[in-house]
């Protein structure tokens, strides 16, 4: 393992342990059902016990020992250039990337890892995307883990002697009432929700229908009751489970700010800490959730190239604050996207398109369902649908009133709403595309729709107005070019 | 396609057997869909055809495509990151082949250019490129 002379270096022992628990942690995942099917089979003689038992015991020493063996088989560090990897113990492999091609140097924190006081560090590429793995190292000691992260981002600093900068400036920290507030309205209900349903499935598995069945009627005797019981409870225990999620992931967020980093450290069990360059923002998004937005306040996103695959938590960049203060984090955070211009709203002549597109599921509903009840029943029950007209065409106006675009030198800021109103703010150099549709209601209505994309993880996030008059659809679309455009002609149409 | 034909196909059926419905109302939803399958079999390929644009300038790629629900992109060619040629089982048979490039968001394709002209096409975009990132 060290036949070359290298500056490369062992993993904290710590490794060892988390490698053995990691393994443990699948073989449980993989044995536990025939395990416990042999258990209950055979009954609880001493005898299946032992068995149990020694197989455990066999598991845990290969477990260990093959901790030892791959603690032993992974060495780092960074040669000519380059950081590299090695790691395995039957099949050996040697990871090596290039040191410009390292987007940023995270840290997570677990709970093993907390007991040791080490990090895992995962070295994030950018560009290669999903082809490119990036390098995961277990269990790196604090020490190393800035010797590490000096190493990489050193290199990559312009000014060599700005080594010893004053480190990173806190640019603001989420307080506990607010990180209960994030919580409270971050609308993650229905994912609280899927995982009750999931949660519920579990329980229905341990426990006889019978014993369910006696449950609830000793609890409600008739079934109205029961319902009326039941719907808030599960919301309430929805939205406590969704507060929790927030709790756990954005406990403690710290935004800070060290040359052309932006640090974000946050987490309540397992800590992470996560570095955004700079140079790598594409575009900021300023969201007013639905439940936020009566209160005042927002939540920052970044859409970052190239960001590892977990980009949906790691691309927050501040979970909850005043709307108000949003324009100040951003002047110190990330300056190029502080921009607040008044936008251009859409035509008047929109808003009946916006209207429609509403209503259109439950017109649909509606003419379906009479269309049923006329073949089928005699009633009149595509009626019912009818009453979901209205609230449809409240939220119609809503998003049409919301949407509006404004270019603000060099800038595209773009507001919509789908739940909560969003306004990106993405520089021209970052567009990747632009492009102008129309349907034929639009071009009736002199309308067009607007989209443009920038990049974001390993794919990229489209940003659009919909419904705006199509001479500035045509606008947008020429002046975000680099030169004013031409009209496509027909030189070098297919033969 | 195949999915709407069944589903029409289907629908009469049910109409002529569970529906107490006339023989030639009955047979209304497979008449529709057989005629929007030759619709998008005989015209809409040529009238899509016929409408597809593209244009290559020294800054940007533009591309203009739809009959009804038209679209114009313009893809600067200083985000483009590669292109390469790609060509079907199909495609091989008629001598045709599509230039594909790709931005950090994603890619754009032209379809169906005759092979000689999707290579030209493609080294085009790609000295193209070249120049614009030593600009």
């Amino acid at each position: 393992m060290s036949s070359e002379a290298g500056p490369l270096l062992r993993l904290h022992p710590a490794a060892m342990v988390i490698g053995a628990l990691g393994t443990i942690r699948r073989s449980i995942s993989a044995t536990i059902v025939p395990g416990a099917v042999f258990l209950f089979s055979q009954g609880f003689s001493p005898w299946t016990i032992a068995l149990v038992l020694a197989g455990v015991a066999v598991v845990a020493v290969l477990a260990a020992l093959w901790g030892f063996l791959s603690w032993r088989a992974t060495t780092y560090g960074i040669v000519g250039g380059s950081f590299r990897l090695r790691q395995g113990v039957f099949q050996k492999s040697e990871r090596t990337i290039p040191l410009e091609h390292v987007q940023s140097v995270d840290t997570v924190q677990g709970i093993v890892q907390r007991v040791f006081g080490v990090y895992e560090v995962r070295v994030e590429t950018a560009g290669g995307g999903a082809s490119e793995p990036d390098a995961s190292l277990p269990a790196l000691s604090r020490a190393a883990t800035e010797k590490l992260r000096r190493g990489i981002e050193g290199a990559r600093r312009e000014p060599a002697g700005a080594e010893e900068a004053p480190g990173p400036e806190v640019l603001r920290r989420l307080s506990t009432k607010d990180l209960l507030l994030a919580g409270a309205t971050s609308g993650q209900i229905g994912v609280a929700l899927s995982l009750l349903a999931v949660g519920s499935q579990v329980f229905d598995e341990f426990f006889s229908e019978a014993f369910l069945r006696n449950l609830v009627e000793s609890l409600a005797p008739n079934a109205l009751v029961l319902v009326l019981i039941l719907i808030p409870a599960v919301a309430l225990a929805a939205w406590l489970l969704a507060i929790a999620g927030t709790v756990l992931a954005h406990f403690g967020f710290t935004l800070s700010r060290e040359g052309d980093f932006l640090y974000i450290k946050r987490g309540l069990l397992e800590r992470r800490e996560a570095t955004i360059p700079l140079g790598r923002i594409q575009a900021v998004r300023v969201s007013e959730g639905f439940l936020r937005q009566p209160f005042g306040l927002a939540s920052l996103r970044v859409e970052s190239a190239g960001y590892g695959e977990d980009a949906g938590v790691s691309a927050v960049m501040f979970p909850l604050l005043p709307f108000g203060e949003v324009q100040a984090l951003l002047r110190a955070a990330a300056p190029e996207f502080a921009v607040a211009p008044p936008l251009n709203p859409l035509p008047r002549r929109a808003l009946r398109r916006y209207v429609l597109r509403a209503i259109l599921p439950a017109l649909v509903l509606a003419g379906a369902v009479a269309l049923a009840s006329f073949l089928v029943f005699d009633a009149a029950l595509g009626l019912l649908a009818v009453a979901l007209v209205p609230p449809l065409a409240l939220y119609g106006w809503l998003r049409f009133r919301d949407a509006g675009w404004a270019l603000e030198g060099d800038r595209l800021v773009v507001r919509s709403r789908t739940l909560a109103r969003v306004t990106v703010v993405a520089p021209r150099r970052r567009l990747q595309s632009r492009s102008v549709l129309q349907n034929p209601f639009q071009r009736r209505l002199r309308l067009a729709t607007f989209g443009t994309e920038v990049a974001s993880g390993a794919g990229g996030s489209s940003l659009a107005v919909t419904d705006l008059g199509s001479d500035d659809a045509r606008y947008l679309a020429g002046a975000l070019s680099s030169r004013p455009g031409g009209r496509p002609g027909r030189e070098g149409s297919p033969p | 396609m195949i999915p709407l034909l069944a589903a029409g196909g289907f629908g009469s059926f049910a109409l002529l057997r569970w529906a107490d419905v006339s023989a030639l109302f009955g047979i209304l939803p497979a008449l529709a869909v057989l005629a929007l399958a030759v619709l998008s079999v005989a015209v809409v390929p040529g009238l899509r055809w016929r409408r597809w644009r593209y244009e290559i300038r020294p800054d940007e790629v533009d591309l203009q495509r739809g009959v009804w629900w038209v679209s114009r992109t313009l893809v600067p060619l200083a985000r483009i990151q590669h292109v390469d040629t790609r060509q079907g089982p199909l495609q091989r048979r008629y001598g045709l082949s599509t230039v594909v490039f790709h931005t950090a968001a994603g890619a754009n394709q032209i379809p169906e250019l005759s092979t000689p002209i999707a290579s030209e096409a493609r080294d085009r975009i790609a000295d193209l490129t070249r120049e614009q990132d030593e600009l």
